[in-house]
C-alpha cells in the first residue's frame, strides 16, 4: 500500500496530444476514480501509471520513489482489465496463482514438471495454494478453481480477474472499466462489492470508468477528465454540487444538468427577460450560462421564471423525470418531480417552473464557474 | 435433385484426380510384378503365390552344395539333386505379392533407418523453426520498435524467394563449411521459416493486447510472455504450421538429394525410394510403391490425429 504521485504527465501520439500535463496526488488507501467520456485520455493515464505506456514527459512516483522508467512488472501494481484478460489455457486457480508464482518462485522452480522437485518449490507451492484459496474465498469463487476461463460467465471471469489482482499485496490496484462488460444488475451488485473490498483491504484504488454513476458511488475522490486534462478532482458531492467547469457539471449527473443562457445588465442577471435574484460583479461577462440540476427545478404556478409544455415523461416509480419544451427558448429542460405531481405532468400540459437562486450554478461564456455571484434576499421560488 | 449437384460433381472429379495417384500407389504395393506389368488384378491383385526370381537365383546350388546334400537324396544323380534343391528353393522363395513387396521394402534398403532420419530431420527443423519464429512473430505483432514495418516487409519479401533459386549458393556455403553429408546440412537451411514467422505474426495480431499487458503486470518478462502466454494460446496456429512444415520437409526430395551425396546412412525416406529405381535388372514397382506407402502413412496418421485439435482450434474460443 502506498501513496502515488503523478507529476505533470504528458503523452503525445504523433501530433495529437492525449494528455496535457496531468498532476494528481493519491493518498494511501484512497479510492480515486478517473472519469470522462471516451477518448479523454483516462485509460492512457492509467496505463502510464501501470507502466504499460511510456509518458512523453513528467514523472510517476510510488511511495516517494520515481518509477517513471521502471518496467510494469517491477512496479508492484495490480491491474484489472476491461476484457479481464485471463489466460485461456490456465484454470482459475492457475490464473490467480500466476502473479505469486512469478514473484515468489525463481526461474528453475517455475519450470514445468521438473520445477516441482526443485528445493523449496513445494513449500512455496503450498503457500501460493493457500493464498489462492483465500482470495477465492473472499470473492466466492472457490468452487470454480478447476475450471478454465472459457467455462465461466462474464461475472465469474470478472471475479477471477479481481482475484488475480488481490492475491498479492500491491502498492495500488488499477481498475480499467472492470464493470463495463457486465449486465446492469450484476454491475450494481459488483459495484458495491468492489467498494466494500476497498474498505476491507484499505488499499489504494485507481478506477477508470466512463460511467459517472460508478464514479459517484464508489470513490473517495473523482477526477473528471476531458480533452487530456483533469478538470476537477474532488469528492463526489463536491463534483456534483459545486462543479468548477460547465463540462464537469454536464458530465456528472443523470439526467444531465439543464444549461440556460442568462444576460447581465449592471449587476443584475436576467433569464429570458426576467430578473433573477442573483447579483454579479460589474466586471463579469455580459453573457453567462446557468446550470440547474433537474431536482433544483420545481413546478410552480405563481410567478414562474419559465413556462413550457410537457414534451416527454419518464416515470421511474419513485421519481418522475419530465422534459419540458420551453416557450421562451428552443431547448428542453428536464425536471425531477415526485409521484404526487404526476397528474400535473400529462403530455402537452402547460407548466410553470421556478428554482431557488442558491441552486443555480453560474458559468462564464467559456464554461468556467463564476463563484462571485450572490443571491439577493427575496427569492422568487420561495413564493411558490 | 438439388441445384448444387454440379458443384458436387466438380468436387468429386477433383477428389478423383487427387486420389488417383494414391490409389495406384497402394494398389501397386499389393500386386505382383506380372499383374503390374499387365495392369490386371483390380485393387488388391489376385494374391496368388509368386516366386521371387532373385531369391531363387541366389540359392542356385553349386557343386559343393550338391555334394553336401547328396546324403539326403540317396541314389539320385547330381542333376536330379540339383533340380530337387532348386524346387526346394522355389518353394521357400514363393510368397504372396503383398508380403513380397513390403518385405522387400524393408530388407532391400534400410527403410527403418531412413524413417528414423526423416523423424530426426523434420523434428529438429520444426522445433528450431518454432524457437525462432515465435519470438520473432511476437516482436513483429506486439512490440513497438523502430523499423518494425520494414522488417515485416522484408519477411513478406522473403516469402517470395523460391528455394531452388538459392539452392546453389546455400550448397556452396555448406560445402565451404564442410557440412555436406551431415544432419546439419539437412536441417540448418530450414531453421528460419519466414512462412512460420508470417503465419504466427498474423495469429498473434488477433491475441488481445490486454492479455499481454496483464502478463506484464503479473511480472512476466517478454520471453516468458512468448513461451507461457503466447505459445499456449497459439497451439492451433502452431498445429497448422506444423502440418505445412512437417509435410514439406518429410517429403522433400530436392534438398536431401543435393546435400547428401554419398552417405546412405543420412538418407531421408524420399531418398530411400531411389533404391528401387529400375536399373538393369528390371523394375521394382511393387516394393517401390510399398516403400512410398510406408513413407506417406505416418503423415496421414499424424494428420488424422491432429485434425480434431486443428479444426477445434480454428474457432478459437475462450479468449474473450
Amino acid at each position: 500500500m502506498a501513496q502515488l504521485a503523478i507529476n505533470n504527465i504528458t503523452k503525445t501520439f504523433g501530433d495529437t496530444s492525449v494528455l496535457k500535463g496531468i498532476s494528481l496526488d493519491i493518498q494511501d488507501g484512497e479510492f480515486v476514480s478517473l472519469v470522462g467520456p471516451s477518448g479523454c485520455g483516462k485509460s492512457t493515464l492509467l496505463r502510464i501509471i501501470a507502466g504499460l505506456e511510456e509518458p512523453s514527459g513528467g514523472h510517476i512516483m510510488i511511495a516517494g520513489t520515481d518509477v517513471t522508467s521502471t518496467r510494469a512488472s517491477d512496479r508492484n501494481l495490480s491491474m484489472v482489465f476491461q476484457s479481464y484478460a485471463l489466460y485461456p489455457h490456465l484454470t482459475v486457480a492457475e490464473n490467480i496463482a500466476v502473479p505469486l508464482r512469478m514473484r515468489t518462485m525463481n526461474a528453475t522452480q517455475r519450470l514445468p514438471l521438473i520445477g516441482r522437485v526443485m528445493p523449496g518449490a513445494s513449500d512455496k507451492a503450498k503457500e501460493i495454494a493457500q493464498a489462492v484459496q483465500h482470495a477465492a474465498n473472499v470473492l466466492e469463487i472457490d468452487l470454480l478453481l478447476d475450471r478454465k476461463p472459457g467455462q465461466l460467465s462474464g461475472g465469474q471471469r470478472q471475479r477471477v480477474a479481481l482475484g488475480r489482482a488481490l492475491v498479492r499485496e500491491p502498492a495500488a490496484f488499477l481498475l480499467d472499466e472492470p464493470l463495463s462488460n457486465l449486465d446492469a444488475k450484476l454491475r450494481v451488485q459488483t459495484r458495491s462489492e468492489i467498494a466494500e473490498l476497498h474498505r476491507r483491504l484499505n488499499a489504494t484504488f485507481i478506477y477508470v470508468t466512463h460511467d459517472q454513476v460508478e464514479a459517484m458511488t464508489m470513490s473517495d475522490r473523482i477526477a473528471v477528465m476531458m480533452g487530456g486534462e483533469i478538470l476537477q478532482c474532488a469528492p463526489p458531492e463536491v463534483v456534483y454540487d459545486d462543479p468548477d467547469d460547465i463540462r464537469v457539471a454536464e458530465f456528472i449527473g443523470s439526467p444531465k444538468i439543464n444549461i440556460l443562457p442568462v444576460e447581465r445588465t449592471e449587476r443584475d442577471l436576467f433569464l429570458f427577460g426576467q430578473r433573477l435574484p442573483l447579483t454579479a460583479k460589474l466586471d463579469a461577462p455580459a453573457l453567462l450560462q446557468i446550470g440547474l440540476r433537474p431536482e433544483a427545478l420545481r413546478l410552480t404556478k405563481t410567478a414562474p421564471l419559465m413556462t413550457g409544455q410537457v414534451a416527454h415523461c419518464e416515470n421511474l416509480g419513485s421519481e418522475i423525470f419530465a422534459q419540458i419544451a420551453l416557450d421562451e427558448h428552443t431547448g428542453r429542460v428536464v425536471i425531477k418531480a415526485t409521484p404526487e405531481e404526476r397528474h400535473k405532468l400529462s403530455l402537452g400540459a402547460k407548466v410553470g417552473l421556478g428554482f431557488a437562486a442558491t441552486d443555480a450554478l453560474v458559468f462564464g461564456p467559456k464554461g468556467k464557474r463564476l463563484r462571485d455571484i450572490e443571491a439577493t434576499a427575496c427569492s422568487v421560488s420561495e413564493v411558490a | 435433385m438439388t441445384r448444387d449437384w454440379w458443384k458436387h460433381m466438380v468436387l468429386i472429379l477433383g477428389a478423383i484426380i487427387v486420389l488417383a495417384p494414391f490409389y495406384m500407389m497402394v494398389s501397386y504395393s499389393f500386386k505382383s510384378p506380372g499383374e503390374i506389368d499387365r495392369g490386371e488384378g483390380g485393387f488388391f491383385g489376385r494374391q496368388e503365390m509368386m516366386v521371387d526370381e532373385r531369391c531363387v537365383k541366389l540359392r542356385d546350388p553349386n557343386r559343393d552344395e550338391i555334394a553336401a546334400a547328396a546324403p539326403h537324396f540317396p541314389g539320385k544323380t547330381d542333376n536330379e539333386i540339383r533340380l530337387a534343391l532348386l524346387a526346394e528353393a522355389e518353394a521357400d522363395c514363393s510368397m504372396r505379392p503383398i508380403v513380397f513387396n513390403y518385405s522387400k521394402a524393408f530388407t532391400e534398403a534400410p527403410l527403418l533407418r531412413y524413417l528414423l532420419n526423416g523423424i530426426l530431420v523434420t523434428g529438429s527443423i520444426f522445433l528450431i523453426q518454432v524457437v525462432v519464429a515465435l519470438p520473432a512473430a511476437y516482436a513483429l505483432a506486439k512490440l513497438k520498435f523502430w523499423g518494425r514495418d520494414t522488417v515485416f516487409a522484408l519477411v513478406l519479401f522473403c516469402l517470395l524467394i523460391p528455394v531452388h533459386a538459392i539452392a546453389l549458393p546455400l550448397y556452396i556455403m555448406l560445402a565451404k563449411l564442410g557440412l555436406t553429408n551431415t544432419y546439419a546440412a539437412l536441417v540448418v537451411p530450414w531453421t528460419i521459416s519466414v512462412f512460420g514467422i508470417f503465419l504466427m505474426r498474423q495469429f498473434f495480431m488477433s491475441v488481445p493486447d490486454d492479455l499481454i499487458d496483464a502478463a506484464r503486470m503479473d511480472g512476466l518478462g517478454e520471453f516468458a510472455i512468448v513461451w507461457r502466454v503466447m505459445l499456449p494460446t497459439a497451439i492451433p496456429a502452431l498445429l497448422a504450421f506444423a502440418i505445412f512444415s512437417i509435410v514439406a520437409h518429410w517429403n522433400d526430395y530436392f534438398w536431401p538429394r543435393i546435400v547428401v551425396t554419398g552417405n546412405r546412412d543420412l538418407f531421408t525416406p524420399p531418398l530411400g525410394l531411389r533404391e528401387f529405381k529400375g536399373d538393369g535388372d528390371g523394375s521394382f514397382f511393387g516394393p517401390m510403391m510399398a516403400t512410398a506407402t510406408v513413407i506417406v502413412t505416418p503423415l496421414i496418421v499424424a494428420f488424422l490425429i491432429a485434425q480434431r485439435r486443428f479444426i477445434e482450434g480454428i474457432t478459437l474460443s475462450g479468449m474473450k
